[in-house]
């Protein structure tokens, strides 16, 4: 099996109208994390149009590290909902759109930021709104009117509710497109690289079947220089092969580095009677059951 | 018209519930089928978790080292849950070996890590090797009020 070609959402730059495609609320918002955090880092300003409350947007960055209360206090950081920013009530409209990404833009300049980055969740265009046919205008229009100017725009989209078509048209309007690495996936099973914090992410069952990939996924993991989050709040199931190689892996660790195992009770359990608490370079984390 | 008369049909003792033959590629089809039958049962959501791992690590060693398959029979009885795991393969040397670590506790120990795991999981493990292939039953203790699994979750046969 291959890692992605796709981008990495680490890569992304200055200029870059990405697309990204995602299937889980846990790979949408690790990604969108990540990005935001990269952008801080740089000294950007960082606007999300998320389909979630404010406050539950900001705490989801927090839980993943971002740093958001100094972010939020310079007003680096804004979490608000597409409706009046990128909408005008529940109409969208190409010159609207573009206004509003013009008054961002206009925003960075007079602060002397290092740049702008926007990430919209497009999920809005599944409702019901008017003029929803001038989403490709405003795709294009953002490629061309904001090159040159320090701006990096991340436009989402939910590949389980968009349609392939959509998808696909969608893609073709950007510079990039951006999903997180995926090592494994079937019906019953997703592996794939999480960004942030850096690790993995294991959805589904996982069993010996997937040995070889997990260990991919791990072997890459362990190359970052910093502890290691095993995300397995969507995994139901894990068996002693699978627990085994994670334990392992983390036993390689040299001091302090750690394995983080983000998990629901009962994958939790799996990992005690392993005697995985006891391994001084493991972290059992035990998420509440959803 | 129906109605009262007393009639009240007998509980066997003893329920076969499932018989399905697996391979490796209908391990998940096992681990929902003990799951289904756990949770019919009432065993709890941990208890569970613990049965469908056992099995699954039994059914596993089974197709790795049995043959390639075997046969799963989930068996009711009262007072207990029982899931029997056969294959018609030799038991190599690692099922055997774990047959024999039940008291081994550092899990970095590789062979026979299987049936080390269920040891830990089931209340009560039994063990049967010879020339004709492997039995292993585990068991877990029920409610003596838990319910009788509903009838369209028996499943006799091939699969």
């Amino acid at each position: 099996m291959t890692v992605s070609a796709q981008t990495q959402i680490t890569e992304l730059r200055t200029d870059d109208h990405a697309c990204l495609t995602f299937g889980e609320s846990e790979e949408l918002l690790d990604l969108t994390a990540a990005f935001v955090r990269d952008g801080l880092s740089c000294g950007c300003r960082v606007v999300w149009l998320s389909e979630l409350p404010a406050d539950q947007a900001i705490a989801e960055l927090a839980k993943r590290g971002v740093a958001v209360e100094p972010a939020l206090t310079a007003g680096h950081l804004t979490a608000t909902a597409s409706e009046n920013h990128l909408l005008s009530g529940q109409a969208f409209t190409a010159g609207h759109a573009m206004q509003w990404l013009g008054a961002q833009v206009a925003d960075c300049q007079d602060r002397s930021l290092a740049g702008l980055r926007v990430v919209m969740d497009m999920s809005w265009a599944l409702r019901p709104i008017t003029g929803v046919e001038q989403l490709p205008d405003f795709e294009v229009g953002m490629a061309s009117v904001l090159s040159g100017m320090a701006v990096c725009t991340l436009c989402q989209y939910d590949r389980e509710r968009f349609d392939p078509v959509t998808l696909a048209s969608a893609a073709a309007l950007h510079t990039r497109s951006v999903a997180a690495a995926t090592y494994y996936q079937d019906a019953v099973l997703r592996i794939c690289r999480q960004y942030a914090p850096p690790g993995l992410r294991l959805a589904g069952e996982i069993d010996y079947h997937a040995a070889e990939p997990l260990a991919l996924a791990i072997a890459e993991a362990i190359r970052l220089d910093c502890d290691i989050v095993v995300n397995m709040a969507d995994l139901t199931f894990i068996d002693g092969a699978c627990i085994r190689m994670i334990c392992t892996a983390a036993t390689s660790l040299a001091w302090p580095r750690r394995v983080i195992l983000r998990c629901p009770p009962v994958i939790a359990d799996c990992f005690v009677r392993y005697g995985a608490a006891q391994v001084p370079s493991v972290r059992l984390a035990v998420i509440d059951e959803r | 018209m129906s109605g009262d008369d007393g009639y009240r049909p007998r509980v066997p003792q003893t329920q076969l519930v499932v018989d399905q033959t697996f391979d490796g590629r209908s391990l998940y089809r096992v681990r929902a089928t003990v799951a289904a039958h756990a949770a019919a049962c009432g065993l709890s959501p941990r208890r569970s978790g613990d049965l469908v791992l056992a099995v699954h690590e039994l059914a596993a060693n089974a197709v790795q080292h049995g043959g390639g398959g075997g046969r799963l029979r989930i068996i009711k009885q009262r007072g207990e849950l029982l899931c029997e795991v056969t294959d018609e393969g030799q038991g190599g040397p690692a099922a055997i070996a774990g047959a024999a670590s039940h008291l081994a506790v550092a899990w970095r120990i590789e062979r026979g890590h299987g049936l080390w795991l269920v040891r830990q999981l089931a209340e009560q493990t039994s063990v049967r090797t010879g020339p004709a292939g492997s039995a292993v039953t585990v068991s877990m203790g029920l409610d003596p009020a838990s319910p009788l699994p509903p009838s369209h979750l028996f499943m006799v046969g091939g699969g």
